[in-house]
């Protein structure tokens, strides 16, 4: 990869997060690149879907600076006072540069799945209807949906819906795609179909953070792997080495655990696939 | 003892009467109380406090004083407090909206509160605006899920309206009591405007239940 020329799409410093007492994030401090695959690890309650929701100010950070694309969304230093001064408007706008999935997918039930992803092009970016149809129909096709268009979220299988909420996502263009275990609350059977969906999404040169607990995943498609523990970044490098060769305490731990299902599994995978190459 | 239908028969014009001022005002006060509703419910859900609580006050008093009281308070005590002179059917419209829209209000609250947070997360996160937000993706669910507790409230609205007899509003019951009054048959007069009621509000609850199922198909 060559990442090192690449601009910078999002960069956040020193984020804090509190909930009442609480302190969920401690001081985060990211960047990532255009085009990068950013995956996101760590134990439950560590601050991932809190990250996730501070670079599009779905949580507003108590202090640190966010900006997208070169432009600042939000900076508030640890004194609390406001440095950027922005408008709702101008924050729904520099907002709507990120693209969200969530792990209930959160489709508009009342809206077929090509109202869903007509919506926010329409009504936010106030587009031409028919040219954002066209997209809208264009995306869905992409993600394997075209005979499926019409069908409102309920008769959508999981797997279906998490791609119309991809594809809801995509409409906008953003610039970068936020995804918080997109994956977790689907039937095992339809894993598959949405990691592959976010496979060629990766490949097709988008920037994404995803977090995830398909160690698979972040292995295959990943260039960077960020471990989060207690609010803190603990250990952000390739994925090899993050995954496969930890030395943070916490995070051998963790990828240990994973390691191990994978090596009680094994046996049983091993002889499934001899079982059906027979 | 006999019931002596004829004082009804002889006297359906008087009734005929109580039935349209009852049904005049049983609309325009649901209509005038859906938009007190709407104002007091998003005052309810909006993110300035001073607001939501001035919400609440209005619906708290409008909901824990009996009805009657609003009624005969807003005839007697407002124009004195005012300095205006209210007629009869000012003060009675007026009541019976206030009173009614602070149920209207809570209805819309509690069915905006109803709708997953995911909703607003998601829309949100599109970049759509409070505005957009409500009209666009919680409101019409919302309003999906609030058509039976609207549909309840209504009908109640319409017996309600009843108590504008106190203030010699000549409504159905009004009449009642007028015909009553001269014929001496009170058994025959209100069992025959109890079954008005019936007539009429049955089928709207049967209707209120499509309305209900056909939501729920949607959903
Ligand atoms: N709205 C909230 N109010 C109060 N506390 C919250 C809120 N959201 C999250 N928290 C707390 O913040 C901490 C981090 O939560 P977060 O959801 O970011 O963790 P996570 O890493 O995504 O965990 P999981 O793997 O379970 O999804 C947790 O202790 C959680 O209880
Ligand atoms: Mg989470």
């Amino acid at each position: 990869m060559h990442m090192q020329d690449a601009k910078e799409v999002l960069k956040l410093r020193d984020i804090c997060l509190r909930f009442g007492k609480a302190e969920v994030l401690r001081g985060v401090d990211l960047s990532v690149k255009q085009g990068e695959v950013v995956v996101i690890i760590g134990g439950s309650g560590s601050g991932k879907t809190s990250l996730l929701r501070c670079i599009n100010l779905l949580n507003v950070p108590s202090s640190g600076s966010i900006v997208i694309d070169g432009e600042t969304l939000f900076d508030l230093d640890r004194s609390g006072a406001d440095k950027a001064g922005l408008k709702p408007a101008q924050v729904n706008r520099i907002r709507a540069q990120t693209g969200m999935v969530f792990q209930q997918f959160n489709l508009f039930p009342h809206m077929t799945a090509l109202q869903n992803v007509m919506e926010a092009p329409v009504t936010v970016k106030r587009q031409n209807r028919q040219e954002v149809e066209k997209r809208a129909r264009d995306l869905l096709a992409q993600m394997g949906l075209d005979q499926h268009v019409d069908k409102r979220p309920a008769q959508l299988s999981g797997g279906q819906q998490q791609r119309v909420a991809i594809a809801r996502a995509l409409a906008m263009d953003p610039k970068v795609m936020l995804f918080d275990e997109p994956t977790s609350a689907l039937d095992p059977e339809l894993v598959g179909e949405v990691l592959k969906a976010m496979v060629a999404l990766a490949r097709s040169g988008m920037t994404m953070m995803v977090v995830t607990h398909e160690l698979g995943f972040a292995l295959e498609i990943a260039d960077r792997v960020i471990f989060i523990d207690q609010g803190l970044i603990a250990a952000d490098g390739p994925p090899e080495q993050v995954l496969l060769h930890p030395e943070h305490p916490r995070l051998k731990q963790f990828v240990g655990r994973f390691h191990e299902t994978a090596d009680l599994l094994r046996p049983f995978l091993e002889g499934k696939t001899a079982a059906a190459t027979h | 003892m006999t019931f002596d239908w004829t004082v009804v028969t002889s006297n359906a014009h008087l009734l005929w009467q109580g039935f349209l001022i009852t049904l005049y005002y049983t609309v325009t006060t649901i209509v005038a109380g859906l938009l007190i509703g709407l104002v007091i419910g998003l005052i309810q859900l909006s993110p300035f406090r001073p607001l939501v609580w001035l919400g609440r006050l209005y619906v708290e008093f409008f909901r824990n004083i009996p009805l009657l009281v609003i009624v005969l308070w807003t005839y007697y005590a407002l124009p004195i407090f005012l300095g205006v002179n209210i007629t009869k059917g000012w003060a009675g419209f007026l009541a019976l909206s206030f009173y009614v829209g602070s149920f209207y209000a809570e209805i819309l609250r509690a069915g905006v509160q109803s709708i997953d947070p995911g909703q607003t997360d998601a829309s949100t996160a599109l970049g759509m605006s409070y505005g957009q937000r409500m009209r666009r993706i919680i409101l019409p669910q919302a309003f999906r899920r609030m058509v039976p507790p609207l549909a309840g409230q209504s009908i109640i609205q319409m017996k309600n309206t009843t108590l504008l007899s106190m203030i010699t509003v000549p409504d159905l019951l009004y009449q009642g009591s007028y015909i009553s009054s001269f014929t001496y048959r009170p058994m025959e007069i209100y069992t025959a405007i109890g079954l008005i009621f019936v007539v009429v509000l049955v089928p709207l609850t049967l209707l209120s239940r499509k309305l209900e199922k056909a939501g729920m198909v949607t959903k």
